[in-house]
């Protein structure tokens, strides 16, 4: 079980501090996928820099910490200080632009030996390179290219290699897909979730698309301003989500045999400098009181593994009005 | 395009270059208003005073014509030209040293300038990329910083001054090598190479020195900028070392611009050449231009001027060559 402990995370800027994440308490359970889900700015991919422990100038981890629930070598429980050493071994991730996160004038192959403390026989982890590139639907030979020779949808499905290869326990996908046609989109997908069942790893997939969500996921993150808003069951939070936001995130979902264009939700996320009292959500929000704009609203388990961040997650008002 | 389409394209456009070269070495002399004959003539009157008959005179002049490649009209002129020079690589006679045919007089000079060229032009690139790697990949460190200030105090020296500098401390002051080099008048052997190496170190440092500024500049920047590149990013996030990403990641990537810029600057090396070899009494082919320049030695001039520009022109094409070799992109398509 990943632990998240009242996670601040912050960027220091010339104009000063900001909180990209700004106390986000989770538990992701082992063995699932959880979807972080958001519009763009709101801290998803500071969130996932903080799990993966890829904390360092300009960004800091200004309070809390992050339990990953198991021990290193030496028996000392991983946290978010001692992560690093096990990187792509326990935990690894897939880039979101495969063409420029290979190295354009090296083989595949010595890019698959680079990680550290890289000790045993070379020919022989090649061998099983090999066989394993092969079982991911990939020529065998493909190890032998260099990037450019390979097409978008094979060098994800490099870089989805490169990350499940050490069978690691958590793998972090930040929009491991918006760089590929919707096609290949649906192939990278299926293969993560393949990987995921067999190895039983816990998957954290960043995507702005809700589809992908509905789709992929086991659990959702949703997060709003720097801030956790909804936590739970993927399933539970489309058919009966409890933040007003969730739910507009998920109206602007389109439906088969509805051609209108969804709007998307009207306004904008507050600015991170601004000075923020309240719910976050408030100026945008159709339900939204006075209580809403001075109080903010704490996270809460309103159900059973489900958690909301708002003053009328369970009133009628929000469950009929907004949908 | 494939390897063979970039191969055929350097080739051309060496050739191309080549024959601008030799064409605009053949025409500028003649578009100056002195004819070196004449010179050559008078100097010879002058010698001789009155005693000369104008039949000897004309015969002479006729003789010279020939031996010069000034017979006949220019088109014909040219034509032989580019024939001499491209077919048998025959510039004539030297005016000084006559009849010593200038292209001897060039070989023998070829050697040394490359030789202190290439070995300083190399130690220069490989020593100002390697600091200007480390100073560019840990820009955040004080300490790296240090040898930028190398880069950025040496760049802006002029070559001259520099060279003084050197001789100075190095001949003057610490008197570690000859203030003024000799050298053996057999040329390299394999008894006196220790002796040569050691007179050419100091013309060969002063040469380093002034490619190392720029070097170290331009380095210290890709580097820089490659180590912000989303492959050096997810190396470090996959555990990959320091020194194999600085290595392998940065320096193999930053150093194709330079490879590029390696080829593009072989002129300017070149012209660094002939100052150095006229302050050392180096023995190249930058001393046998001064010799040619100050005493009207025509075709030694525009013999060693033709196998300069034959001589940068096939580096760069070798550099692009090589090029492939860096870069699988050109290499594989
Ligand atoms: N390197 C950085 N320096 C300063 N601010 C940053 C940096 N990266 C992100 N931010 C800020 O942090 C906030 C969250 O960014 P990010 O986590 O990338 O959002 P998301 O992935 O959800 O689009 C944004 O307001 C962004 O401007
Ligand atoms: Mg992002």
């Amino acid at each position: 079980m990943i632990r998240l402990n009242n996670v601040v995370a912050s960027y220091k800027t010339e104009r000063g501090v900001v909180n990209a994440v700004d106390g986000v308490s989770l538990e992701i359970p082992d063995g699932c996928i959880v979807g972080i889900a958001g519009e763009s700015g709101c801290g998803k991919s500071t969130l996932m820099k903080v799990i993966y422990g890829d904390i360092g100038f300009p960004l800091a981890l200004a309070s809390g910490s992050v339990d990953y629930g198991f021990s290193d070598d030496s028996g000392k429980p991983v946290t978010s200080r001692n992560i690093q050493k096990e990187w792509f071994k326990r935990i690894s991730y897939v880039p979101q632009s495969s063409m420029s996160s290979l190295n354009p004038v090296i083989r595949i192959r010595k890019q698959f030996l680079d990680f550290q403390d890289q000790t045993g026989n070379k020919a022989q982890i090649l061998e099983q390179v090999k066989s394993y590139v092969k079982k991911l639907g990939l020529p065998e030979e493909s190890i032998d290219s260099y990037p450019h020779q390979l097409s978008g949808g094979m060098r994800q499905r490099i870089m989805i290699a490169m990350a499940t290869f050490f069978q690691p326990e958590i793998i972090l996908a930040d929009e491991p897909t918006t760089a590929l046609d919707v096609v290949v989109q649906k192939s990278i997908l299926l293969l993560l979730m393949d990987l995921q069942e067999q190895m039983g790893n816990t998957i954290i997939l960043v995507s702005h698309d809700m589809g992908v969500h509905y789709q992929v996921t086991d659990k959702m993150l949703i997060m709003y301003a720097a801030k956790a808003v909804e936590y739970g069951d993927s399933e539970e939070i489309f058919q009966r989500p409890l933040h007003p936001y969730t739910r507009l995130l998920i109206n602007s979902l389109p439906t088969i045999g509805d051609d209108r264009a969804r709007e998307g939700i009207p306004g904008r996320p507050p600015s991170l400098w601004n000075k923020l009292q309240g719910c976050r959500f408030a100026d945008r929000c159709p339900l939204a009181t006075d209580r809403c704009r001075n109080e903010e609203p704490e996270f809460v388990e309103y159900r059973p593994g489900h958690f909301a961040a708002c003053h009328y997650a369970d009133s009628e008002a929000n469950l009929s009005e907004v949908s | 395009m494939s390897i063979f389409q970039y191969f055929a394209k350097r080739i051309g456009l060496y050739l191309v270059v080549l024959f601008i070269g030799l064409t605009i070495t053949f025409f500028l002399p003649r578009l100056m208003p002195t004819n070196p004959i004449d010179g050559y003539i008078s100097q010879i009157e002058s010698r001789a005073g009155q005693s000369l008959r104008p039949e000897a005179i004309a015969a002479l002049r006729s003789n010279l014509e020939e031996l010069y490649g000034l017979k006949g009209d220019i088109f014909t002129q040219y034509v032989n030209y580019l024939n001499r020079v491209i077919l048998h690589f025959d510039f004539g006679p030297s005016f000084t040293n006559y009849p010593e045919p200038v292209s001897d007089m060039i070989f023998r000079a070829l050697p040394w300038t490359l030789g202190l060229l290439l070995v300083s032009t190399i130690v220069s690139w490989i020593i100002g990329n390697l600091i200007g790697l480390v100073a560019g990949y840990f820009h955040n460190k004080r300490s790296a910083t240090v040898l930028e200030v190398v880069g950025i105090l040496l760049y802006p020296i002029p070559y001259y001054i520099l060279a003084l500098t050197v001789i100075l401390v190095l001949a003057y002051f610490l008197p570690v090598f000859p203030l003024s080099p000799t050298f053996p008048a057999e040329g390299l052997t394999f008894g006196n190479a220790g002796t040569i190496l050691f007179n050419s170190a100091l013309p060969a440092i002063t040469l380093v020195l002034a490619g190392f500024g720029w070097n170290i500049l331009s380095m210290k920047s890709l580097a820089y900028t490659t180590k912000e590149e989303p492959y050096v990013t997810y190396a470090r996030l996959k555990g990959t070392s320091n020194w194999k990403r600085m290595t392998r990641y940065v320096f193999r990537n930053a150093m194709l611009p330079q490879v590029t810029a390696l080829a593009l600057s072989l002129g300017t090396i070149f012209n660094g050449a002939l100052l150095t070899e006229m302050l050392f009494s180096y023995p190249g082919v930058g001393l046998l231009m001064r010799t040619a320049a100050s005493s009207g030695d025509y075709n030694l001039l525009y013999g060693s001027i033709t196998m300069s520009i034959i001589a940068v022109a096939t580096a760069g094409l070798i550099i692009d060559l090589i090029y492939p070799l860096f870069d699988p992109r050109i290499r594989n398509r």
